[in-house]
């Protein structure tokens, strides 16, 4: 991540710094390590108060793992991730307990993400109990509050996550993460298993949120779409590294790394008279445990050229804006 | 204030939920052959409760075997309606205190070895590591010796050994012999169930909220994999019933009382001779309490597994 971004942290909520996640691949009898997964690959970002980073990207490229990792349910290899100014790696379990508070996540099966053997009063509830924030009807009425505020009604206290549709089964599993007041929300592609109707209506819902409660989001997707529509800022992940990196509108508008176009160009045009050239990637995404020298994108890359096969670009500013950054050597 | 007060009265009538329990008891009730043998197992306890309450109270029916009822070898007839031993005692009263020793082994046998298998497999699917790397090794040597033999070798072991001044004999050896070896199927099921949900999202989200390991073992992981202790008590409920009697049959087990193993062996002389009667009551009374356990336990697993019911 270049200065001219990096300068202006003071205001920032989330500041991740150079994120590694990898996995040890154990083989043999004695279980030695023979080599590493790297899920998560050098990872930067920062995300102000009540702004909402899209994180894009296809499957197996890192982005749910970086998710994991920020809210500490993988331990992370290297890296800092400085929330309110504390960093949350190095942070005791105790104080990690603590910060959990702050820092919530949802998920994306509606349908594993809630236990069937709960009630929706046990599953919001719990955190409360947990951190012995209110006990009995305090926490019945903080529950239907909840209930109410992700459209959910109090008749449903009782109900099984069974009984509900994938939906109201995410606005359940919004409520639970909004039940300790957090101030940032790591989403987990918290759309992707819905229908499109449900999806807007569910996005539409946490923007609402957003607002109302000043929330700052990560917005883990694989849908340009969508995150179009959620995001103030657009990071785009390939095989565990961020390639490109820019505010909504510039990203949209004037993508400059060759994955992105792909990607932005894969995006169905609800106009049937309009043909927009579709840039058709070869191959697939190389093994993370062991990828590619140089550029990780260049095995695919349409532009690809002798320098990219040895070296990787850092992210660095292109076009006329110093806010937009790619790694590529070959755009400008 | 005010405002909570009303919430709690708009409350007063939230729908009830139907729980993944009750719906299979709804679809269990559904199954007439499975209610049938529900019946039929019900009838079984009530007799053993029977059996055992008259030896407490010190009733004389049935628990008085040991009076003869008629003379030797009789076959069935209108007094004794499974005929006598050789001793001219009532093979009806031998059965129906047999059916005491036979539940009460099982029964003691099925919660000692969930007691010990549940909390290991628990144990060793969520901490992995060493821990489980324990557990695991423990029991694959367990279950690498024969199971009979294993049994036996415990039997004799326990046998007349008076630990914290309590001296076991009997029915008391048996079901710790059998307890104490056939946890490991439990404990295995239990390990990899739990292997497989500590990764699903609702685990995760309760870490994420931070929950401790034990809430998150016992009022997560255990409720859903509690299913799974039930089919396999029903399921291994008949075949301690026949390591009992294999116990008994050689010698290892009840001595004095009449379990059915002990009746087996002792008309198992009287057959060649043509008293069919004593083999055939003790095996008609096993038979049909093992074909009830088994087609309720089958039952009870359609209706129980949620992978049946996805939605």
């Amino acid at each position: 991540m270049p200065s001219n971004i990096m300068s202006e942290t003071k205001k920032h909520l989330v500041e991740v710094k150079d994120l590694k996640t990898h996995f040890p691949i154990k083989a043999g009898v004695l279980s030695r390590t023979v080599g590493h997964v790297k899920a998560v690959d050098g990872v930067s970002f920062t995300i102000e108060a009540g702004k909402t980073l899209g994180l894009v990207g296809e499957s197996g490229c890192g982005k749910t793992t970086v998710g994991r990792t920020l809210i500490r349910l993988i331990p992370p290899t290297a890296g800092a991730f400085t929330f309110e100014g504390e960093d949350i790696f190095v942070a005791s379990t105790g104080r990690m307990k603590a910060i959990r508070r702050d820092i919530q996540m949802m998920f994306q099966d509606p349908y594993g993400s809630l236990n069937p053997r709960m009630t929706v009063e046990t599953i919001v509830g719990e955190a409360l109990g947990v951190h012995r924030i209110s006990t009995g009807n305090k926490r019945r009425d903080r529950v239907v509050d909840l209930l109410k505020k992700v459209g959910l009604s109090p008749e449903h206290l009782n109900r099984y996550p069974h009984e509900f549709s994938g939906g109201q089964r995410q606005r359940i599993g919004i409520a639970r993460a909004l039940a300790l007041d957090p101030k940032f929300i790591i989403c987990d592609e918290p759309v992707s298993a819905l229908d499109v109707s449900i999806q807007s209506q569910i996005i539409n819902l946490m923007q609402d949120l957003q607002s109302q409660l000043n929330l700052t989001y990560l917005f883990i997707a694989h849908d340009l779409a969508v995150v179009e529509h959620i995001s103030d800022w657009v990071a785009v992940m390939y095989l565990g590294r961020i390639v490109e990196y820019a505010s909504r509108e510039e990203l949209y508008a004037n993508p400059k790394h060759p994955y992105t176009r792909a990607l932005l160009s894969a995006i169905p045009e609800p106009d049937p008279t309009r043909r927009k050239p579709r840039i058709l990637l070869a191959g697939e995404v190389p093994s993370p445990s062991n990828p590619p020298s140089g550029c990780p994108f260049h095995p695919r890359c349409p532009l690809a050229e002798e320098q990219c096969r040895h070296q990787i670009q850092a992210l660095l500013p292109k076009g006329d804006s110093d806010q937009h950054v790619a790694a590529c050597w070959k755009v400008k | 204030m005010t405002d909570s007060i009303q919430t709690t009265k708009n409350l007063q009538k939230p729908i009830k939920g139907r729980s993944l329990w009750i719906d299979a008891i709804g679809r269990l009730r559904k199954r007439k052959l499975a209610m049938i043998c529900f019946g039929i197992i019900l009838f079984y306890v009530f007799i053993a409760c029977y059996v055992q309450v008259a030896e407490w109270t010190g009733s004389s029916w049935p628990t008085n075997w040991d009076e003869s009822t008629g003379q030797k070898y009789e076959s069935p007839n209108a007094q004794n309606i499974f005929g006598t031993d050789i001793f001219g005692y009532s093979i009806l009263r031998k059965v129906l205190y047999g059916t005491k020793i036979s539940l009460q082994v099982a029964f003691f046998a099925s919660i000692l070895s969930i007691l010990i298998g549940v909390p290991m497999g628990a144990a060793a699917g969520y901490f992995g590591g060493f821990i489980d790397d324990v557990i695991v090794w423990i029991y694959s040597t367990l279950s690498s010796i024969p199971y009979i033999l294993l049994i036996l070798a415990f039997a004799l072991v326990l046998k007349d050994k008076t630990p914290f001044g309590f001296k076991l004999a009997g029915a008391t050896t048996v079901y710790l012999a059998i307890g104490l070896t056939s946890w490991v199927g439990i404990c295995r099921l239990i390990r990899g169930e739990i292997l497989k949900r500590k990764e699903s999202e609702y685990v995760l989200a309760a870490r994420a909220m931070g929950c401790s390991g034990g809430r998150i073992i016992f009022k997560h992981l255990l409720p859903n994999t509690f299913h799974i202790v039930i089919i396999t008590f029903s399921l291994r409920f008949m075949s301690f019933i026949h390591a009992e009697v294999i116990l008994s049959f050689l010698g290892l087990g009840e001595k004095d009382k009449p379990s059915w193993g002990a009746m087996i062996d002792s008309a198992r002389l009287d057959l060649p001779k043509g008293y069919w009667w004593e083999m055939t009551a003790a095996t008609l009374a096993i038979l049909i309490i093992s074909l009830a356990l088994n087609i309720f336990g089958d039952a009870l697993r359609d209706c129980l597994d949620p992978k049946l019911r996805t939605d």
